[in-house]
């Protein structure tokens, strides 16, 4: 026996049995009456169940120190606010299994359905709502969700069919006084029956439930032809008669019989929702399941959808109003709308319907969720989108950066002083991260050719060692996002180029390549290098002196790139501005990212040297009259709008979005993007930083645009990007309003207009050598992951290795006879791209063109086999390869995944931007692990 | 899970994973009439029944391949049906 | 008993006629609404509606009945705005309960830029008519006491944008009652007759061909969702439309009362309490086109991860039924209203996720169209020559919310 709480009173229930029966026999009804059914196809056993509302009783266990509260016993509403037993966001852990084939009911169909499937020798899955597997839906993949009853959740993965065996319902009776207490159905009683919970005196009407204990029956009534028909039920609360006539004579006496309890065997109604939501799924339907509906009588009077209160008077109401169709009529009521999902209403609905028009309508679309699962359950096995981190986020951090999320990656917003960190830029020298930037390497023998068809600049006039900046249009000739390209200084066979794009743009970049490379059939290789390159932005007007002093030999001239040691990390350092002062990009391998920033802090520390945040750069750059894509840009930014036809040459042969340029061009223009110059001070209240941002602009009355970017105001003035209409003559004012303040329209930037500064000569040689730092050089050696071992507690470490772009055939040739030590692993991620632990000092023989990098973009744990298939059994959704060894890769924990399974170890690898959340999700999901086993 | 989508390099994976795309068009932007180039920059076929079409495999293998979908029912035709 | 059954509404449906002077295809929010305005405001009653299924039957029985107007642009935020003042009048109007709840929208902020951008919003709605006011912490915490403020951790509220007049309704019930109005007043609506061809005479688009049989009309409009391409194919034209599912679901009732609509564009998901007591949520549309309304389990399982970071009472609500809309989408995610080029055959499509707010403004302002001869000032930017005339709207920011 275990003990529970019913609204705040203990009970006794006895071992195994449902939390109805425990309530039955503890002579407490769950709800304020109802016929109870026992099958979890009706809503008249609904209670709370330690905070959960809406459980059916008779679908969970009584279990010990269960709190259970009736919804009709007491009025005080029930308290739900957020209570501090719940972690916030908690999500059920989830387990997926895969296997051929899943039965969903253990009845003696289902049961059958089994034993062939076994036979015939594939690997079956059943789940049983008597066991607490409690199916909510059958979805596309094919995937069957289900509670496991113990906590999680099932999402069971069937290669071949889903078996629907859940069997039918009983028809529940829809007369007055329906929603009493003291009835049963057939099955209902003869379970109450076998339980030994007393009766008293029963009615049977129908179909009689079996053996009943002696002297109990008080009446046996069948229905239909030659029998009776249901009028009503009487009583207070319980019932006390069950009043019956003649079938088929309105006009006939009414007998009745007094009773404790009537048992109602009205037929039966398959319980196919699974099978009507499974659409064109593999769904096999068996046993009583698959038989057709039994179609009640047309209901007379009474309640017909108890879950959400609906009588027959109601139905009669909207079908008088014009009501017809099965929708309507549920829609209007709301029958049907309930937990039970019209398990009790949806026969009687077709028969109201069938009796009033004419016609048998069909049911109506069986919807998920079939039983109703939580939102903590259902959350189980999903993961909120994770924002990317720069390798230098730990430096951010340590130097006390306030980090913001922006374009899908960690950016620190602020170091806490913003007006230092401008200074620091326009005065002296300051670092900026920006490792966020999409980066590519393009190499082959189309590469100038591909290039030129996809950006609007010329591309063959980029000289070797030069860089460009680059806008990249869509076929609308829209600006998707803008970036720089340089072309590569030396050049073994064909061309090779870098190209970057901005940090919200790099999920992109990749994808749109490819496709265009694809589309336009040119022959390039490209390697992503977002993750695996860290770039620094060394920028101010002491910007070469801090790089002669962490060693720099040379430096490029403004708009070139090359590459040079930098504190004794090879970088690539390009030359171009964003910020309007001398500035160097240094791009550069990102397990040596760390190691760069400090030395340059330590080699600019007699500049005061100090990095400055994404909110101080967003004001610089806006001083010079840069775009942000996104901020200042829309659905209609051409380059003509953007006043960015400088960056597009419509004399070279196409590219994508030059038809549509000239097609536009042929329209008049209506709005540019405009540099505004206030010298006013702002509005009093507004002082917060870029307060115009969305204001409208006015050219005297008229409307004349509105701002998309704002400095906020310094030191009495205000820059700002709007857009900014043309006024009825063609022309774009000169003074206008904003919020009030008198701005000027000014041609370029409002910083440096002449550009003298970014431009800026210089000469690293004049560096006294005293000031000069010396830093070691690290030898360069591939992670050794043969000898890697799982670990107690997994750590995620960074790899060390070489990718690989390459044709295929070029590949299978290198893979043959490797270039590279036994101990490397190898992984093939694709047809045309390979990453080896290795060191990049091999060259592929066959394809002159390949492209061979060091690669530390990715970082690795090793896991026991055991552990690795129980932590996948969670977080990994689809069916991994038996094989050994084997590569597999897709989402694991909600991020992407390389996993190479081992006989008896397995390896992950996700890109180093992830990995603190990677490991994050992989710790707690071990944790869980070890609770459940424990 | 949702719609099982099969990539060749990876296997089949969910929908999740992958970036949808038309099958791109290359006109001859050079020759084109304007008419021709706004059907080809705005205008969808938006076929109710089997299309074929681009997936990028974002969180695999990362390269774009073809499938052929219904897009009434969003059933994937496999290569031996079609 | 229950208090939201419907107890006022009267459908009257009569037999076709062979001819009608306006001919509308799709009995959806916006094909109703255009049929009532023309009745109510131009006295235009010989009007047909031809429904394929049952009215309502498409997405304006299965939207998340978000009415509110801050867009991104002024003409999207004076047109949005209109059809907030009209759902605010629909009521007395129409003498029937819509449910009608006025409840205010907070469009949270996780970042310091969605802080900038929710205050631009802010600004822009407030300068257009759509009054909106950026809203910090203490005050989203007010408006708002079920918030984890902090995200669950990961998502803290920096604050965000509150447009007090974001309201909803009863979806069906708005079809229902522009259906009975508009049919009182002479307008035919038939079910189950889906339009299977336009007749042509000529270049101009002169009636429907139906199961019924051939309709003449002095005008055919489009409110066609989901198969427009199709309906437009047979009037020669090919639409810059691609339609994709949108999902959403409803819990079980809540017991208290859930104040505003909470929606954040970084965890992409939106969430309000229906007039019974349920939580709806939505998020974004499936990534393929598709015309199946098949739901899937990963928007449930998805939605319902990123409501649990924000509103963590939810873990022990149950999910009670999900669905599935189907939405016809622009190329700038903005809708198409107005003429098409053809003679005859007007257009309001590309509703994409934000249609149910837009029932009574794009009804009213196609009635006047259709009336006028004119195009409307207020629709005369959503125009279908847009695209051929560079003015594509760029209203970026609204881009695929509800």
């Amino acid at each position: 026996m275990t003990t529970l709480l019913v609204d705040g009173q203990p009970i006794e229930a006895h071992a195994g049995e449902s939390l109805l029966l425990a309530m039955l026999r503890a002579g407490l009804h769950p709800t304020s009456g109802g016929c109870v059914c026992l099958g979890g196809d009706c809503p008249n056993c609904l209670v709370t169940v330690d905070g959960i509302a809406y459980t059916r009783s008779c679908q969970v266990k009584a279990e010990a120190g269960m709190r259970v509260t009736r919804e009709h016993v007491g009025d005080e509403e029930p308290a739900l606010l957020p209570d501090e037993g719940m972690s916030a966001g908690s999500a059920a852990p989830v387990r997926h299994v895969h296997c051929d084939t899943v039965v969903i009911g253990q009845g003696d169909s289902g049961r059958e359905a089994e034993r062939e499937a076994r036979e015939a020798g594939l690997g079956v899955v059943t789940l049983d709502a008597r066991d607490g597997q409690h199916v909510t839906g059958v979805y596309p993949g094919p995937l069957v969700v289900a509670a496991d009853g113990g906590g999680r959740v099932l999402h069971v993965h069937p290669r071949r069919e889903i078996v629907v065996a859940t069997g039918a319902a009983e028809i529940q009776p829809v007369v007055p006084g329906s929603d009493l207490e003291g009835l049963v159905t057939a099955r209902a009683a003869a379970e109450l029956v076998a339980a030994g919970i007393d009766l008293g005196r029963a009615v049977v009407v129908g179909e009689s439930p079996g053996e009943l204990p002696s002297g109990s029956l008080a009446g046996h009534f069948p229905l239909g032809h030659g029998g009776w028909e249901l009028v009503r039920f009487e009583g207070n609360g319980r019932v006390e008669a069950v009043v019956l006539r003649r079938h088929g004579d309105a006009g006939a006496a009414e007998e009745r019989i007094e009773c404790d309890t009537a048992i109602l065997g009205l037929g039966r109604n398959p319980r196919n929702a699974l099978a009507r939501m499974a659409s064109d799924l593999p769904v096999r339907v068996v046993g009583s399941a698959a038989a057709e509906s039994e179609l009640p009588p047309c209901p007379r009077d009474g309640t017909v959808c108890p879950c959400s209160g609906v009588t027959v008077a109601d139905l009669d109401g909207v079908w008088e109003r014009g009501f017809h169709e099965m929708e309507l009529l549920k829609r209007a009521t709301l029958a049907g709308t309930g937990t039970c999902q019209g398990g009790v209403c949806l026969p009687y609905l077709r028969s109201f319907l069938l009796e009033r028009g004419g016609r048998l309508q069909p049911a109506f679309t069986a919807r998920p969720l079939n039983r109703q699962l939580t939102v903590r359950e259902l959350a189980a096995g999903a993961h909120t989108a994770v924002t990317a981190r720069s390798p230098l986020h730990d430096e951010h951090l340590r130097l006390g950066a306030r980090m913001d999320r922006a374009g899908g990656w960690w950016r620190p917003w602020t170091y806490g002083q913003q007006d230092d960190e401008y200074r620091s830029v326009r005065e002296s020298v300051s670092l900026g991260d920006v490792s966020s930037l999409g980066k590519m390497a393009i190499s082959g023998p189309d590469a100038e050719a591909f290039l030129e068809r996809i950006v609007p600049t010329r591309v063959a006039t980029i000289r070797p060692g030069r860089c460009r900046y680059v806008l990249m249009l869509d076929e609308r000739a829209h600006l998707l996002d803008d970036g720089m390209l340089c072309r590569e200084t030396e050049q073994s066979a064909g061309d090779r180029f870098f190209m970057t794009s901005t940090s919200g743009g790099s999920g992109f970049f990749e994808l749109w390549l490819r496709d265009w490379a694809e589309a336009f059939g040119c022959d390039v290789r490209i390697l992503n290098q977002t993750a695996s390159l860290a770039a620094i932005n060394v920028t101010g007007p002491q910007a070469a002196r801090l790089l002669a002093r962490a060693g720099a030999r040379r430096l490029p001239a403004f708009g070139r790139h090359q590459h040079v040691r930098v504190a004794s990390v090879d970088c690539r350092v390009v030359r171009l501005s964003f910020t309007g002062e001398l500035s160097y990009e240094l791009h550069h391998p990102a397990a040596d990212a760390r190691k760069l920033w400090r030395r340059l802090l330590e080699a600019g520390a007699g500049f005061g040297v100090q990095p400055h945040g994404l909110e101080t750069l967003l004001r610089l750059r806006l001083e010079k009259g840069h775009i942000v894509i996104g901020q200042d840009t829309d659905y209609d930014s051409t380059p003509r709008r953007l006043a960015h036809e400088w960056a597009v040459n419509l004399n070279k042969g196409d590219f994508v979005g030059r038809r549509a340029i000239l097609r536009t061009n042929k329209q008049p223009l209506d709005k540019r993007l405009v540099t505004l110059r206030t010298d006013d001070p702002p509005p009093p209240g507004t002082a917060e930083a870029p307060s115009a941002e969305g204001a409208a602009i006015h050219d005297g009355d008229r409307y004349a645009g509105y701002v998309t970017s704002d400095t906020g105001t310094t030191t009495g003035g205000a820059t700002m990007l709007g857009w900014l209409y043309l006024d009825a003559e063609g022309r774009l004012p000169r003074e206008v309003t904003v919020d009030g303040r008198p701005a000027r329209r000014v041609d370029g930037p409002t910083y440096d207009p002449q550009g003298e500064r970014a431009r800026a000569a210089v000469d690293v040689a004049s560096e006294s050598p005293e000031n000069v730092r010396e830093f070691p050089v690290a030898r360069l050696e591939a992670s050794d992951l043969a000898a890697g071992a799982p670990a107690e507690r997994p750590r995620l470490r960074r790899l060390e290795a070489t990718r690989v772009s390459a044709t295929p055939a070029a590949l299978d040739a290198l893979v043959e006879r490797p270039p590279w030590p036994d101990t490397a692993l190898a992984f093939r991620t694709a047809p045309d791209e390979l990453l080896v632990t290795a060191t990049p000092d091999f060259e592929v023989a066959d394809d002159p063109h390949a492209i061979v990098e060091r690669e530390t973009a990715f970082s690795y744990v090793w896991l026991d086999g055991t552990t690795a298939e129980r932590f996948l059994d969670r977080e990994c959704e689809w069916r991994r390869p038996g094989a050994r060894p084997a590569l597999a890769q897709g989402e694991v924990a909600g991020l992407p995944a390389k996993l190479w399974f081992e006989d008896s170890r397995t390896l992950i690898l996700t890109p180093a931007p992830y990995a603190a959340a990677f490991e994050r999700r992989l710790t707690a999901s071990l944790a869980e692990i070890d609770g459940d086993a424990a | 899970m949702s719609l099982r989508i099969p990539c060749p390099c990876c296997g089949g994976r969910s929908v999740h994973e992958f970036v949808h795309a038309e099958i791109r068009r290359v006109p001859d932007h050079l020759t084109d009439p304007d008419e021709r180039d706004l059907d080809f920059a705005f205008h969808h076929d938006n076929e109710e029944g089997i299309v074929t079409e681009r997936w990028f495999h974002a969180l695999g293998c990362r390269r774009w391949f073809e499938i052929r979908r219904d897009t009434t029912t969003d059933r994937i035709i496999e290569a031996a049906e079609s | 008993m229950n208090e939201f059954t419907e107890r006022q509404m009267k459908l009257t449906w009569r037999p076709p006629k062979a001819s009608y002077d306006v001919v509308i295809v799709g009995a959806g929010g916006h094909g109703l609404a255009t049929a009532y305005y023309l009745a109510t405001r131009h006295g235009i009653t010989n009007v047909a509606v031809f429904e394929r299924g049952y009215i309502g039957s498409g997405n304006s029985g299965r939207n998340t009945t978000i009415i509110r107007a801050n867009y991104g642009i002024p003409a999207a935020v004076r047109f949005y705005q209109r059809s907030v003042d009209l759902y605010r009048g629909l009521e007395e109007e129409t003498d029937r309960w819509l449910m009608h709840q006025q409840k205010g929208i907070l469009w949270m902020a996780h970042s310091e830029a969605a802080v900038r951008a929710e205050r631009m919003r802010a600004k822009l709605n407030t300068e257009f008519g759509a009054e909106t006011e950026f809203v910090g912490p203490r005050q989203v915490e007010e408006l708002c006491p079920e918030l984890d403020m902090s995200g669950g951790g990961r998502w803290p509220v920096l604050g965000a944008s509150y447009h007090p007049q974001g309201a909803t309704a009863r979806h069906d019930r708005v079809v229902w009652a522009l259906a009975e109005g508009a049919m009182e007043r002479g307008a035919h609506v038939h079910q189950n007759t889906p339009v299977e061809g336009l007749i042509l005479d000529g270049e101009r688009v002169a009636g429907v061909r139906t199961a019924e049989g051939d309709i003449a009309a002095g005008a055919v409009v489009s409110a066609v969702g989901g198969h427009v391409s199709r309906l437009a194919a047979m009037a020669g034209l090919r639409l810059p439309i691609r339609t994709h599912r949108l999902q959403a679901f409803v819990t079980n009732h809540y017991r208290q009362q859930f104040g505003p609509i909470v929606a954040s564009s970084e965890l992409f998901f939106y969430a309000s309490q229906t007039a019974r007591g349920e939580m709806l949520l939505g998020a974004e549309i499936d990534p393929q086109p598709s015309f199946s309304y098949r739901s899937s389990h990963d928007f449930v399982q998805d939605v319902c991860r990123r409501a649990l970071c924000l509103l963590p009472f939810m873990a022990s609500l149950r999910v009670l039924r999900q669905w599935t809309g189907v939405c016809d989408m622009s190329p700038d995610y903005s809708p198409i209203m107005g003429r098409t080029g053809v003679d005859g055959f007007f257009i309001t499509t590309g509703w994409g996720t934000w249609g149910f707010k837009a029932i009574p403004a794009g009804g009213e302002q196609m009635a006047e169209l259709i009336a006028s001869g004119e195009t409307p000032e207020l629709i005369a930017p959503f125009g279908l020559d847009r695209f051929a005339r560079d003015r594509t709207m760029a209203d970026r920011g609204s881009a695929g919310t509800h």
